[in-house]
């Protein structure tokens, strides 16, 4: 068995080895990534619009489908208007305060079946198991976002507490609902919150980042784009014209 | 690769592939798209080339000290409760998984695509252990059932036709399906969901690990990456020790680069960064998260001349715009990772003498260089290989002696005079259009497939004095 010590001690004997190497640095790093982030943020509220209208763009693009609504008490309609030409009855929600409100009710008023997450811990294995098959059958999995990226049209989602990994994995259909706080406009910037989400003295969430670049899709066959391997055949990004958290 | 395989001289597997009219056509169709795809996502892209280099520096700075980020990432991933793993060699990462698998008591292992698993054969021995590996990556999957290898590192199933696909399902899967690649792909969806669901162990492997944080990135279209770290019980990722980078703002730079030179995508559709096992108040991840660094060949290379070649991110740019790749595919290279910088990683993992046929299958020309997102220069270490395979007298017999020949010749100027004139009587017979064809025996190998060009009537010397004469005049 090799052990860390002599697997490292290996490393270094070769290292020493070494000769005329050109200098070379690692990217710089932002010194206080939490401020930074926030500096961010302040500096491209004014534009969002812009920001905005390149993220349509780019999430069209991948194959994306954008809707925008004026308030978050018109998603409910929305989602059940999709469910219905899609034949949809099964709903997976993220929890209400994971998602910034209570759509359950809503939705199940319009002939919805829907299963929202719980909020914290759950129970033994055989419980997750069950909850998780419920996930697998449902047809439309409904979802916040923590980043709406501009450059690349990228919906990054954090998995945690209330928001299980499955809700956009799963279903045939995702379905993300955002608003102005979370656009960014480029893959740099996204660096700067993610050093923020790892900073020392930052909240606690789940173990996935997923960052999700259109529908899943697959050209393995003949080089023929298909959609729906394993992941979702259609995504939606549903931007809220108000502030979700008010 | 099956030994059998391997049995037969490359020069055989080549002109196999080359007789193979579907393959030729599915490679052209496919390099090509790749080709172009690349080409636009870099030129509407301007601080692309900028980005390259600094990629380029930080792959270089991160092996000038990879022991103290290779360290920083082990505690990282011990601070979230995962295990790290050390294999210097492929049996001891095969024995590593399979000690975790038969803990977990596994009797299936859903995997990701991941180039480190099938360096290390890992699927035979999780079969021979009564763990059935099934590869989740449609290409993957269909190449798994078919009993292949993967012939493309971004599109491992690019020799099969739609046709052959479905007879393969009907086969294997015992279900008829239409030779409709949306068909097909509904199939293996359904198929495959039910493996997810089932499975204890998931493996996969790792494009990137983030030092600072212990987070293993995976890169996928197909989103498997995120139903394989997601479902299973116990999650196992194999990495090449060269794949750590310092910290998330390295890792932004890669990813701006790497689906861009693969696919010509912006980004891959699914980025998933996973940070050891699953969290207080989540549904799912693994309660078992175990990180294996892999070896195999790679530190031995960190003071050696196949360094460079460590900085590679498994994007196959450089497979679509090689001439010699383009016409022969992946199969005949005959070993894990094909295409010009599968050369250098073979040498690197089986050592010079692996590849003493493949370290010509290369026409140096450079394009690999230019469409690396990193810039690596293989032909210059394709270069070193050969001289090295000669100097070590590993090359073939009849190649040391025609160059040993040839070197002395063109040391010698009067030799060299004397060869030119007796060259010049010997090829009349052979002389068409300007070209040597047809040579006898073993000279026949050159100029069955390559124009040799007919020695000049005159030589510059000779010409150059008729000139010097002509100017005294
Ligand atoms: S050598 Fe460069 S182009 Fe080839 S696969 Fe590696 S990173 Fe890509």
């Amino acid at each position: 068995m090799t052990t860390q010590a002599d697997f490292l001690a290996r490393i270094r004997t070769e290292m020493r080895k070494t000769r005329g190497l050109f200098a070379a640095a690692t990217a710089p790093r932002p010194a206080a990534p939490r401020a930074e982030a926030e500096a961010i943020r302040r500096e491209l509220a004014p534009r969002w619009p812009e920001t905005l209208e390149r993220f349509r763009r780019e999430f069209e693009r991948v194959g994306g489908v954008f809707h925008r609504v004026a308030a978050l008490g018109d998603v409910p309609h929305l989602v059940a208007g999709l469910a219905r030409e899609r034949e949809a009855r099964r709903v997976v929600a993220w929890h209400a305060a994971a998602l910034g409100a209570d759509l359950a009710a809503a939705l199940t008023a319009r002939g919805l079946d829907v299963l929202a997450m719980p909020a914290g811990e759950l129970g033994d294995e055989a419980e997750r198991r069950a909850l998780r098959a419920r996930i697998a059958e449902a047809e439309l999995g409904l979802t916040g976002v923590d980043l709406a990226v501009a450059e690349t049209g990228t919906l990054v989602v954090r998995s945690g507490a209330g928001r299980p990994r499955s809700t956009s994995l799963l279903p045939s259909y995702h379905v993300a609902v955002f608003d102005r706080s979370v656009l960014v406009e480029s893959l740099r910037q996204v660096g700067v919150l993610l050093e923020a989400w790892h900073a020392p003295d930052a909240p606690p969430a789940g173990a996935v980042t997923s960052f999700i670049t259109g529908p899943s899709r697959t050209a393995d066959i003949e080089l023929t784009l298909t959609r729906g391997v394993h992941g979702p055949k259609e995504v939606h990004a549903v931007f809220v014209n108000a502030d979700i958290r008010g | 690769m099956s030994e059998g395989e391997l049995a037969t001289p490359f020069r055989e597997r080549a002109g196999r592939a080359m007789r193979d009219t579907f393959l030729q056509e599915a490679l052209g169709i496919a390099t090509t798209k790749f080709i172009g795809l690349r080409r636009e996502a870099f030129a509407d892209f301007p601080e692309g080339d900028a980005l390259r280099d600094r990629a380029r520096a930080i792959k270089e700075a991160m092996l000038q000290r990879l022991d103290e980020h290779l360290e920083r990432l082990a505690a990282s991933v011990e601070r979230l409760g995962g295990r790290v793993h050390y294999a210097t060699t492929p049996e001891e990462a095969r024995a590593i998984v399979l000690d975790i698998a038969r803990r977990a008591g596994a009797r299936t292992a859903v995997k990701s695509k991941s180039m480190a698993s099938e360096e290390i054969l890992l699927n035979e021995a999780l079969e021979a252990a009564g763990v059935t590996p099934v590869e989740t990556d449609l290409g993957e999957y269909i190449i798994q059932l078919a009993h292949e290898r993967p012939s493309h590192i971004i599109a491992p199933a690019i020799h099969k036709t739609k046709g052959q696909v479905a007879e393969l399902f009907a086969r294997e899967l015992k279900r008829r399906v239409a030779a409709d690649p949306e068909a097909l792909t509904q199939v293996a969806r359904a198929e495959l969901r039910e493996k997810f669901l089932k499975a204890d162990l998931g493996i996969t492997g790792a494009n990137f690990a983030v030092a600072e944080t212990g987070t293993v990135v995976l890169v996928t279209n197909e989103g498997n990456g995120r139903m394989v770290t997601s479902l299973p019980r116990v999650h196992v990722a194999i990495m090449g020790v060269e794949k750590v980078v310092p910290s998330m703002t390295d890792l932004m730079i890669f990813l701006a680069i790497l689906a861009r030179s693969a696919t010509g995508q912006k980004l891959s559709v699914y980025t998933t960064l996973v940070q050891g096992p699953r969290r207080a108040g989540e549904l799912e991840g693994p309660d078992e998260f175990h990180l294996v660094l892999l070896d195999n060949g790679r530190i031995g290379e960190l003071a050696g001349p196949l360094r460079e070649a460590l900085y590679c991110l498994r994007c196959g740019a450089c497979l679509n715009v090689c001439p010699v790749y383009r016409q022969i595919g992946g199969h005949a290279y005959g070993h894990t990772y094909p295409g010009p910088i599968g050369i250098l990683l073979t040498a690197m993992l089986s050592g010079p003498a692996a590849v003493r046929d493949l370290a010509h299958a290369s026409s140096l020309c450079g394009a690999c260089v230019d469409a690396c997102p990193v810039r690596i220069d293989i032909p210059r270490m394709l270069l070193g290989l050969r001289r090295e395979l000669d100097e070590r007298r590993l090359a073939p017999w009849g190649e040391r002696i025609a160059f040993g020949l040839l070197a002395r010749l063109l040391a010698r100027p009067r030799l060299y005079r004397l060869a030119a004139r007796v060259g010049r009587l010997l090829q009349r017979p052979f002389a068409r259009d300007g070209a040597v064809r047809g040579l006898p025996l073993a000279l026949g190998n050159w100029t069955q497939r390559r124009d040799l060009p007919v020695i000049a009537p005159r030589t510059f010397q000779e010409r150059w004095a008729a000139l010097r004469r002509e100017d005294r005049r």
